[in-house]
């Protein structure tokens, strides 16, 4: 029971940790660079994930993440 | 025939100096990169960009690359005022980051100074939607008042009219109910100075998720108020995160 309250915990600060590094932060249009590698998160991840590369694949284009 | 290996600049992120100079190159010695290159300072005046070389083949997103670049942040966050870079921001060389620095330094000072001596925390409150939901509903039920026998006619187009009309209820006094949680947490925020952003049933469980800045000395007093608000409101689940670096608090787009 324990254990998987300590589970549940680290599973939620890495999904907060990612959503803040790849979704957050100072933007430096035109230059960003992302490849996806196979990614083990567990599956909310995987939407969370998508949504960033779709977010910077926008910035890419130049169209702003605030048009959306 | 020999491929050549074009290095780039990793910029991580943007700190303030102006209480600690000298203090960052030691620092920065210590700490793991990405991919074990070396981090060092590209300065001007009172702010520094913290980078290391990248290949740009290299720059995988991946779980652990993305903790060693927060982990580099967060390192740095416990000593000094800084700005988080989104992952993947590159540029060519120092050169150019200095000429970036010095062309968006108002703005970064700026940034900087509403950032500093604060750390971002995120609360996100969850329901049990369908139990939520038909308690509201017990009670919508309890205040409507009953209409007299005559006006009652039983048809389908009737049922179905009453039905919508009692799930439209429903989402009212959700939204009422939510909308009462954050005006109580809204109030705990100001007491404690904070700024904060909210966002209102983002999926059908997560009825708040909330980010807010505050000062680094009042964290002991946060817990304890979501503690006590927890107490209050048994049938939710708050879920509090942090100290982060400010990444929701620093609105800049820069070229």
């Amino acid at each position: 029971m324990y254990d998987n309250v300590i589970d549940q915990s680290k599973d939620i600060t890495i999904l907060e940790l990612l959503d803040r590094v790849l979704n957050k932060g100072v933007i430096l249009t035109g230059d960003l660079v992302i490849s996806v590698a196979d990614i083990d998160l567990v599956y909310v991840g995987v939407k969370l994930m998508l949504s960033s590369v779709e977010t910077m694949e926008q910035l890419k284009s130049g169209k702003s993440v605030a048009e959306e | 025939m020999i491929n050549r290996v074009v290095m780039e600049k990793m910029i991580y992120t943007i700190v303030f100096e102006k209480n600690n100079p000298g203090k960052l190159n030691a620092l920065l010695s210590g700490i793991k990169t990405i991919d074990g290159e070396r981090l060092y300072a590209v300065v001007f005046d009172e702010i520094s960009s913290v980078v290391s070389d990248m290949n740009r083949v290299d720059l995988i997103t991946d779980k652990s690359h993305a903790i060693a670049f927060a982990g580099v942040i967060e390192i740095l966050e416990q000593h000094f005022a800084l700005l988080p870079m989104r992952y993947g921001s590159m540029m060519e060389s120092d050169l150019s980051i200095q000429k970036m620095l010095e062309k968006n330094y108002p703005e970064f000072r700026q940034n900087l100074l509403k950032v500093e001596n604060r750390s971002e925390f995120g609360l996100k409150i969850y329901c049990d939607a369908k139990k939520l939901k038909k308690e509201l509903g017990i009670k919508s039920e309890k205040e409507t008042v009953q209409r007299p026998v005559s006006e009652i006619k039983s048809s389908v187009f009737r049922e179905y009219v009453d039905k919508k009309l009692k799930e439209h209820r429903i989402e009212e006094l959700l939204l009422s109910y939510v909308d009462s949680i954050i005006a109580e947490f809204t109030e705990v925020l100001a007491r404690l100075n904070a700024v904060n952003k909210f966002k209102k049933m983002t999926t059908e469980t997560n009825i708040i998720d909330a980010v807010f800045l505050l000062e680094k000395d009042k964290k002991g007093e946060l817990v304890q108020a979501v503690e006590d608000l927890q107490c209050k409101h048994p049938g939710l689940n708050f879920t509090l995160t942090g100290p982060w670096p400010p990444y929701n608090f620093v609105d800049m787009t820069i070229k």
